[in-house]
């Protein structure tokens, strides 16, 4: 958790809001970082979360998060946390044998074309098992999903993975009042002058997820270059729905540590001042 | 930096009964005494070389164990093809496993192109010198006039075994010997000897993918690779290089068309090579013809998908062929991706701008230098060249400090 | 607020009006900004006028709705949950995406109401285009501003999540279409209206939403602005610490001021340099002028 994020947002582990959609995404850079920060803190605010790591194993996200103040072993033990290890189930489907069986949140693997119903109803399970079993002293639940660019990459198509975020917001953000934070990562630049609709990759993804979010940051490299005390810049985007009306946006530069992360406004670097 | 390193210690014990996947590298004694390994400083990961000490700083120290580098090749494929021999050697010399793959040569003639290493002790350790040594001390032709007090020690290292240091150089004008070479442990994975199986489980995977996903995981689960076998025997670890993934030859249309109908069958079988790998003590080199890929976005997930990446572009055949950068370097070397692993920060060069030249005796990666501008007329021409060399892409990712070794 | 309405009698107003029937009206948005509370205004601005409006949401929930709808005559809406389980995974659907077709729909708004003014808002067209064909979508929204059970159709579009192609065959059946995009004073909206005669009108305004829906005009777009919002950052200020000062106090902006620059004439002066005058010069020569270069002393006998 960064304690500067957490003012820019005007948030605290007491006191933040719910039914939020929080779509992190990057280009040519690793917003992943933001991801852990999300993990930490609402695990320190006491909610449910329910983890779906596709993209690294679980002791990688333990070793980061212990970094960071947070024990992962310990949360999956007491129950706090509920950990898809993605990399993991899916050796049984992709190199099958006869005797093991994985969870069946990984089942999209053989037919990628067909959907996601099969994770999403992983995901409703397991944030609905939580909630009965506990004695509802726990805070309201919390969806993460690293990364929806990894499901790309196994074949699921844009809408596929457009709907799943539909359906996950609609349960845990609607009906459960809890929050989602998804993370994207997109490649290159973005093509203006190429036909929209034929992209069928990252970009549409982000545009359609950027519609369905209410809080949007996009991590990228510096326009004007590599430097080593700016790694890049976060532009973050929260769309109002209720009062107020304007989108409001703003960007921010940040530098990433071993223990955490720096955040200030453009051109107050410590290495510029 | 220790305390940490406890603590996962402990909890690795606990987690290898419960949850067989643990990437983190276990300190404990046996596994530091893998021959060829260190420990990283950065964040405590245990540490293999390739083979070139240069691409060894490059990467941030080494590469770490249990991921995988892909390596984009280069036009013709020389160069690249260098630098797998050269981590397989590395794995020679270092007493490590092999696993070579490929669908155009055999893996067999890859295996015998091998360069010597440069050793600097005696390499032969030929079993008739110790006892010759030890029976007659003073008698020996050998027998020292002025530095007499150390005739009594050991000539001879004993050779690979004690062979202790991370990184080696080897002469690729020479091939390695046969006895070195017959004393590595080498698994053999050649398309054309796999025929298409159709069993009952199918793999959604391409087949031929497949079949190697399943080889690989059957060596890693009989030799003993993975983190969850029982820890009776002394560990080690596999090297695997997987020549040229996504060419025609694998059965993949990934290269040849602009709309490819197997597009995600590398992206999925890297996916599951990189599940393997997280839970077995095993590196992969995979090198892709990636200047064949049309897409751009295919080439951006297929770099996400390892773990490290490079890109060698050589200067043969393309337009700075006749450039001043060609007298100096043989190409262009470009760091596409460095993994942050167990940490939040990942360690990228200071210089985005890296060329290399492959040596006799040495495969150097070194910052790029223009050469400095002498004469009047060619000056105009020659620094249209070098401009367009060295302006590289100014994307970033995040890192900072360097390692120092 | 009356007295800006009465002045700038604008066609966003006139299109919230609604007076005409039989009308497509397209709002379209993409990512940066959103057409989302336009199309409440229009809802609202149909409750005001005691319409009934069938809402057929994919993309927002009624809660949500309704909460954005506060202070609106709600009796008259109806809401059709399309949000909850649009595929019909859960097994909860009250509609599902592929029930999109003119006689389902149509069945759904007889169900709810009889009235024949009734206005059908759609939120969001992109989403059944993701599950069903385009073509099938305009046929069905064709007919469905034929059909007369509702007088007037509105859907919102994500311009950005689809081709040219599909977009623009979209918004060819439109009567009336409205193009959103963020500008510094508030969204500029591009409308394009087509009357039945077959003229057709545009225009460009920039307007603002408050929170209770009404839309405020802002006037004309300019065209030196910057089409997109700058990024605000409210964090330090960078001359907040410094050791030097950079602020000036009122007497020392008046010295200042009060300055007289070198190289700037008083008027007086100007007005000298600048006055031709009739000024002759005369030159009389004497003795002493008489100067030969060829002869400094005069002592050459010539």
């Amino acid at each position: 958790m960064f304690a500067e994020l957490n003012s820019i947002l005007n948030v605290s582990p007491e006191h933040f809001s719910t039914g939020e959609f929080v779509l992190l995404s990057d280009r040519q850079s690793d917003a992943s970082f933001l991801l852990h920060h999300f993990l930490g803190f609402y695990l320190r605010a006491g909610c449910q979360v329910c983890f779906v790591a596709l993209a690294q194993s679980f002791s990688h996200y333990s070793a980061v998060s212990q970094r960071l103040g947070v024990n992962l072993s310990q949360a999956k033990e007491k129950g706090q946390l509920v950990f898809l290890e993605g990399l993991q189930e899916s050796l049984s489907i992709l190199n099958p044998h006869d005797a093991r069986t994985g969870s069946e949140a990984m089942d999209f693997l053989r037919n990628p074309g067909a959907g996601l119903q099969c994770l999403f109803q992983f995901v409703s399970s397991s944030v609905d098992h939580s909630r009965g079993a506990e004695d509802g002293g726990r805070g309201p639940p919390v969806l993460l999903v690293d990364d929806l660019s990894m499901l790309l990459s196994l074949g699921v198509g844009v809408d596929a993975v457009l709907d799943f975020s539909h359906y996950c917001r609609t349960a845990i953000c609607s009906q459960l009042k809890g929050n989602v934070v998804m993370l994207l990562r997109c490649d290159g630049e973005d093509d203006d002058d190429d036909d929209v609709g034929s992209d069928d990759g990252s970009e549409r993804l982000l545009r359609g997820l950027t519609h369905q979010c209410s809080l949007a940051l996009h991590v990228q490299s510096l326009p004007t270059g590599y430097c080593r005390d700016i790694h890049g810049q976060v532009s973050s985007q929260v769309v109002q729905r209720q009062a107020g009306g304007q989108q409001r946006k703003m960007t921010f530069h940040f530098k990433v540590h071993d223990k955490g992360a720096s955040f200030f406004a453009p051109g107050t670097s410590s290495a510029v001042l | 930096m220790a305390a940490s390193v406890n603590d996962t210690c402990k909890q690795s014990v606990e987690r290898t009964s419960l949850n067989p996947t643990s990437f983190q590298k276990k300190t404990r004694n046996k596994l530091l005494s893998i021959p060829g390994t260190r420990l990283s400083v950065q964040n405590g990961q245990l540490l293999v070389s390739t083979g070139v000490t240069s691409l060894d700083y490059v990467l941030g120290g080494g590469l770490a164990v249990g991921t995988v580098l892909l390596i984009e090749e280069d036009r013709y494929d020389s160069y690249t093809r260098m630098i797998l021999k050269y981590f397989l050697a590395e794995g020679v010399v270092c007493q490590h496993e092999l696993f070579i793959a490929a669908a155009q040569d055999h893996p067999n003639d890859i295996f015998q192109e091998l360069p010597d290493p440069i050793l600097d002790d005696v390499v032969m350790h030929k079993p008739a010198d110790q006892p010759r040594l030890s029976s007659e001390p003073h008698g020996n032709l050998d027998a020292m006039k002025i530095a007499w007090r150390y005739q009594n020690l050991p000539k001879v290292q004993s050779g690979l075994a004690s062979s202790s240091r991370f990184g080696h150089y080897y002469d690729v004008s020479k091939t390695m010997e046969p006895e070195i070479r017959q004393a590595a442990k080498c698994h053999h994975f050649y398309l054309p000897e796999h025929p298409r199986q159709s069993s009952a489980t199918r793999s959604p995977v391409l087949d031929s993918y497949a079949a190697l996903l399943k080889s690989i995981e059957e060596v890693i689960r009989r030799e003993g690779f993975s983190v969850a076998a029982p820890l009776t025997k002394s560990r080690n670890i596999l090297r695997i290089g997987l020549h040229s993934l996504g060419s025609p030859l694998w059965g993949d249309d990934l290269c040849c068309q602009d709309n490819p109908k197997h597009s995600h069958a590398l992206t999925t079988f890297l996916y599951g090579l990189r599940a393997l790998l997280r839970s077995s003590l095993s590196v992969a080199v995979v090198t892709v013809p990636s200047h064949l890929i049309q897409s751009r976005s295919l080439r951006g997930s297929i770099t996400r998908l390892c773990d490290n990446a490079i890109a060698l572009e050589s200067f043969k055949g393309s337009e700075r062929e006749t450039g001043p950068l060609c007298k100096d370097y043989h190409g262009l070397l470009h760091v596409r991706q460095v993994p942050h692993l167990n940490c939040l920060t990942s360690q990228l060069p200071d210089h985005k701008d890296l060329a290399f030249k492959l040596k006799r005796k040495q495969f150097s990666i070194e910052r790029l230098h223009l050469p400095p501008d002498l004469s009047e007329t060619v000056s105009r021409v020659s620094r249209a060249d070098a401009a367009g060399a060295a302006a590289l892409a100014s994307a970033c990712d995040s890192g900072n400090k360097h390692l120092d070794f | 607020m009356l007295i800006s309405f009465s002045i700038c009698s604008t066609m966003l107003h006139d299109l919230l009006q609604g007076t005409d029937t039989g009308g497509l009206f397209i709002i379209q948005d993409s990512g940066s900004c959103s057409g989302r509370r336009l199309l409440w205004s229009f809802i609202k601005a149909a409750l005001n006028r005691t319409e009934a409006v069938h809402v057929l949401s994919f993309e927002v929930s009624e809660d949500e709705l309704k909460d954005g709808l506060k202070g609106s005559p709600i009796e008259r809406l109806h809401f059709h949950n399309a949000y909850s389980d649009p595929l019909a995974w859960t097994g909860s659907a009250t509609f599902t995406v592929d029930q999109f077709c003119v006689e389902k729909v149509t069945k759904l708004i007889k169900q709810t109401s009889q009235v024949k003014t009734a206005i059908l808002a759609i939120d969001s067209l992109s989403w059944i285009l993701r599950h069903i064909s385009p073509s099938a979508v305009c046929k069905t929204l064709q007919q469905l501003k034929n059909g007369g059970c509702v007088a007037n159709v509105i859907g919102l579009l994500h311009s950005d999540m689809h081709s040219r192609g599909t977009v623009g065959s979209l918004c060819h059946l439109a009567t009336s279409l409205i193009t959103v995009k963020a500008v510094l004073r508030g969204d500029q909206a591009m409308i394009t209206k087509r009357l039945k005669s077959g003229k057709v009108l545009q225009g460009e305004e920039v307007f603002t939403i408050k929170d209770d829906l009404t839309v405020i005009g802002q006037g004309k777009p300019s065209r030196s602005e910057p089409q997109e919002q700058m990024c605000i950052s409210n964090m330090a200020d960078p001359t907040a610490n410094l050791t030097f000062n950079l602020r000036l106090s009122e007497s020392q902006r008046e010295a200042k001021e009060k300055l007289a620059l070198p190289f700037v004439f008083s008027k007086e002066k100007k007005a000298a340099l600048l006055h031709t005058g009739s000024g002759r010069i005369v030159y009389e020569p004497d003795a002493n002028d008489d100067y030969d270069q060829e002869d400094p002393d005069d002592d050459l006998d010539v």
